[in-house]
């Protein structure tokens, strides 16, 4: 059996997962303090997404490094980059832009519980534990 | 042309460094406004330090700064024996002077530079620094940016600067007691939640603005033991954006008794303030490391 978009459907266990992190080793990289975005709203919700490159671009194209389906979103919409005392998302000149905590922003450095609303897909960031 | 302006420092009186205020910050004032390819500065507080090395990193070698200064109380002047640009040759400073043929900024400059206060002399500043002056009208412009200034109210007197580019304003407003020159001030100290009117040359000179940053230090309950002290209420922050048509406020100057979440109840307080006087302002702590495009 084949879903829509022709491709068999994903078992529950692979669904919540991106990059090909399944959510064990999601959990594990959060314990080893990684920050991890929860996406609360949007195409895929609700999952984890780990932050678990220097740098991820979030956006429309196959190419991101975090995919999202959703016409709102620009094929490269934002970047976070990580270094090693915060994560810091940016804009990437996208057509709907990126919003903190409701806030039209260009970047920011993101913190515990910060949401960041790109297109209609909704993120709350965690600084790992 | 496209406006960025990024937040070095948003902390007002003194640093407040540390876990509780991460979120939006512990340096004190320093704004960073980038015109096309024209750098404004604005004070040279604690967070200038950052702002000077991220600028070695742009790896620009030959920068045109402008910096403006509210006033040179020590909260907006401390950063600047820090700022590395401010040490080589190849770059050149224009400092801002509010009334034509002044020396002030540079000698208050140079003397918290006197070996009783730091190391190293004003004079051993690489630096190619220009004075630059309003003129009798309080403006000014280079290229297609016009610059106005205001005069404010605060101890030994604070300046407002407006940044207007293409139809883009930004308005820097900080260390400015508006709650002492409210036109209806007898009657806001006996109902707090009426509309309160600051003075129209004032609310002139924020009009419209694409972004208003203000000093909104106090809370109303905390504004009762201040008075007279040069800053703000949070709430006399908001009418005056809603009443000038502002679309988007950045409270400013945070007091360093306010923590992170502190501040996010004030602003939730005064996004609803907004939302009552029927605005649709939008409504933030300055933060930093938060920037904008304009």
């Amino acid at each position: 059996m084949s879903g829509a978009s022709g491709k068999p459907p994903k078992k529950e266990s692979e669904e919540k997962t991106l990059d090909g992190v399944s959510p064990a080793i999601s959990q594990l990289l959060r314990k080893v303090r990684l920050a991890w975005l929860e996406q609360v709203g949007g195409p895929g919700a609700p999952r984890e997404l780990v932050l678990q490159n220097p740098e991820m671009v979030i956006g429309r194209s196959e190419e991101a490094d975090i995919s999202i389906g959703s016409k709102l979103i620009s094929r490269k919409h934002a970047v976070f980059n990580k270094s090693s005392t915060s994560v810091r998302c940016r804009d990437l000149d996208s057509s709907n832009g990126m919003f903190l905590n409701g806030t039209r922003v260009h970047a920011a450095d993101l913190y515990e519980g910060d949401t960041v609303q790109i297109g209609d897909v909704t993120l709350v960031f965690h600084e790992g534990q | 042309m496209d406006v960025y302006v990024r937040f070095w420092g948003t902390r007002g009186s003194i640093p407040a460094p540390g876990h509780s205020t991460r979120k939006f910050g512990g340096n004190t004032s320093c704004v960073e406004i980038r015109i096309g390819n024209t750098l404004l500065v604005c004070d040279a507080g604690t967070g200038i330090r950052e702002l000077g090395l991220d600028l070695l990193e742009r790896g620009d070698d030959a920068l045109e700064m402008h910096l403006f200064f509210s006033h040179m109380h020590w909260d907006h002047i401390q950063g600047f024996p820090f700022f590395v640009p401010a040490y080589q040759p190849s770059n050149t400073l224009y400092v801002y002077e509010t009334a034509p043929g002044a020396d002030r900024v540079q000698r208050l400059l140079h003397g918290q530079m006197q070996s009783d206060h730091f190391p190293v002399v004003f004079t051993d500043l690489g630096v190619f620094m220009v004075a630059r002056h309003f003129d009798n009208h309080r403006k000014s412009s280079f290229g297609e940016i016009k610059v106005a200034c205001f005069e404010q109210n605060h101890p030994g007197t604070s300046y407002a600067y407006a940044f207007e580019c293409e139809g883009k304003k930004v308005v820097y407003a900080t260390d400015n007691e508006i709650d002492l020159t409210l036109e209806n001030g007898d009657r806001v100290a006996d109902h707090p939640d009426e509309l309160r009117r600051p003075p129209i040359e004032f609310l002139r000179f924020i009009e419209g603005a694409d972004l208003l940053i203000a000093d909104g230090q106090y809370t109303d309950e905390e504004y009762l033991q201040k008075v007279g002290w040069g800053h703000a209420r949070a709430n006399t922050v908001v009418d005056a954006a809603v009443q000038a048509g502002v679309e988007q406020c950045a409270v400013f100057h945070h007091d360093p008794l306010h923590n992170d979440l502190r501040l996010e109840q004030i602003m939730h307080q005064g996004r609803r303030r907004a939302e009552a006087h029927g605005a649709g302002l939008a409504l933030f702590g300055a933060r930093e490391g938060l920037e904008l495009k304009l």
